[in-house]
């Protein structure tokens, strides 16, 4: 129970809630909850696969509120969970700064997949959006916040987890050591 | 071997999930090309689901605006009615004058005319949230092909022009607003004329048009021009801010203020005829034919 009503709240509830949010904030500093989510899932989230999949979800219900194509949130979703799982293995997020850095990292070529993918897509747009005015604040404004949603993901995946592991026998594998 | 077999497997999975959204873009732009895009229907299902829990996740939100809004901001309110009392009285000056203008210039038939345009059948719908996205400019609204709603649809407010309908499912429509990169709207300069396309820039508006000898001035009121066929003649579109000087360039650029207020906007009218333009262009097998006949018996 306490699983779904977390997987609804991050697949759901996130984007419903900057979509709420956006009539008082500027575009440019409101915060980017969905990829926010990303990370902190990629870096709290247990099973890959599973958050691979959730992250897809996510990705595809902000394209349903957004006029983005259906897909492209949902595309770079995916390749941000998949790199930020994958340098995370790598290098220890543990500590604000890591977790600032690696946000306005993100949030700068997220900035780029999403401006390049319309471009792309769209006759007539064009990359005019990544000029450093309209990208800087929101990679100042997600690099600030990331920790906190960070703290938020983690202690939202713990209390989801904490049914499982409550019913779960707890599994010890033993070994025989013969002297 | 086992974490190569899983890390195999985690590489397969993430390369289906980014294939299906690809395809799903690829389709979905397809589909905004041909025109109609009603949503799948996993997609309008979970639009429709969504529609009235949004409505209710703003709640808290909309309170804390009222709040500001009818209380704290009130603050200058009486100092603002007195000015605008006095700007109604100068209008309806103004309004005297324009219209023995008309009276004189014989124009008033085509107002008339004009007026009869305009009756078109409209839907008053209730904004229910905003782009969850800060790259796009867009609005989810409470109604969809159930009422009337269809692609192509224009969607104003009383003030003027807000946006077009992109896509729709049972229950909801997505919108695309003004402001959005990939709008543009063919306007004209209501005061001289001259034509130029209105395009959204993400945060605001510019009109671009052609000639040095172009007569575009600041607040100047912009109209849609009826030209592309999306939007019918004479709706107001924006005042126009700064003006770039002339140059060597041949297309000059006007910054336009909306006359609509996106921020505060909280109902929007939709206009339930497409015109024959967009008939043609929207026309799909699936019949995506607009039929405002139970729209407008809804009471709207």
């Amino acid at each position: 129970m306490r699983r779904t009503l977390a997987l609804l709240a991050i697949v759901f509830g996130v984007p419903m809630l900057e979509g709420a949010l956006a009539p008082f904030l500027p575009a440019a500093f409101r915060p980017d909850l969905p990829l926010l989510v990303v990370l902190a899932l990629a870096l709290a989230w247990r099973n890959t696969a599973t958050g691979l999949v959730l992250v897809a979800m996510c990705g595809f219900v902000v394209d349903l509120f957004s006029g983005a194509l259906l897909g492209q949130h949902a595309l770079l979703s995916v390749l941000a969970f998949a790199a930020a799982r994958a340098l995370s293995q790598h290098v220890s997020m543990i500590g604000t700064l890591p977790q600032i850095v690696f946000a306005a990292g993100l949030t700068a070529v997220h900035a780029i997949g999403v401006v390049g993918l319309t471009t792309f897509f769209t006759p007539g747009a064009d990359l005019a959006l990544l000029r450093p005015g309209v990208v800087l604040p929101r990679v100042a404004v997600n690099a600030l916040i990331a920790p906190t949603v960070n703290a938020l993901g983690a202690a939202l995946v713990a209390w989801a987890s904490g049914e499982e592991t409550g019913r779960r026998p707890l599994r010890i594998a033993t070994r025989s050591w013969v002297p | 071997m086992t974490e190569i077999r899983s890390r195999v497997l985690l590489a397969g999975l993430t390369a289906l999930l980014a294939g299906f959204a690809l395809v799903n873009m690829v389709v979905d732009r397809r589909a905004l090309a041909q025109g109609g895009r009603e949503l799948s229907w996993w997609s309008g299902l979970a639009l429709d689901i969504a529609v009235p829990i949004q409505k209710f996740v703003a709640i808290p939100f909309e309170i804390a605006r009222g709040s500001w809004s009818d209380y704290i901001a009130l603050q200058g309110v009486r100092r603002e009615n007195g000015d605008l009392r006095t700007k109604l009285a100068e209008s309806e000056d103004e309004n005297l004058q324009l219209r023995e203008a008309l009276v004189a210039s014989g124009r008033l038939d085509r107002i008339a005319e004009m007026r009869e345009e305009f009756d078109v059948p409209m839907l008053r719908a209730d904004l229910v949230g905003l782009d969850a996205s800060t790259w796009f400019r867009s609005v989810l609204i409470d109604r969809g092909r159930n009422h009337g709603v269809h692609s192509g649809m224009p969607l104003i407010s009383e003030l003027g022009v807000v946006g077009l309908v992109t896509a729709t499912s049972r229950n909801a429509a997505k919108g695309m607003l003004l402001l959005d990169r990939q709008s543009a709207v063919s306007a004209v300069v209501q005061r001289s004329r001259d034509r130029g396309v209105v395009r959204g820039t993400g945060d605001g508006l510019v009109f671009e048009f052609v000639g040095r000898d172009a007569d575009v001035a600041p607040g100047d009121v912009l109209i849609t021009s009826g030209l592309g066929g999306v939007f019918p003649k004479g709706l107001r579109i924006g005042v126009v801010g700064t003006v770039e000087e002339v140059s060597a360039k041949l297309q000059r650029e006007a910054t336009v203020d909306p006359v609509v207020d996106f921020g505060r906007l909280e109902q929007v009218f939709v206009m339930l005829r497409r015109s024959p333009t967009m008939d043609l262009l929207y026309a799909t097998d699936g019949g995506d034919q607009p039929d405002p006949a139970p729209a407008a018996k809804s009471g709207s």
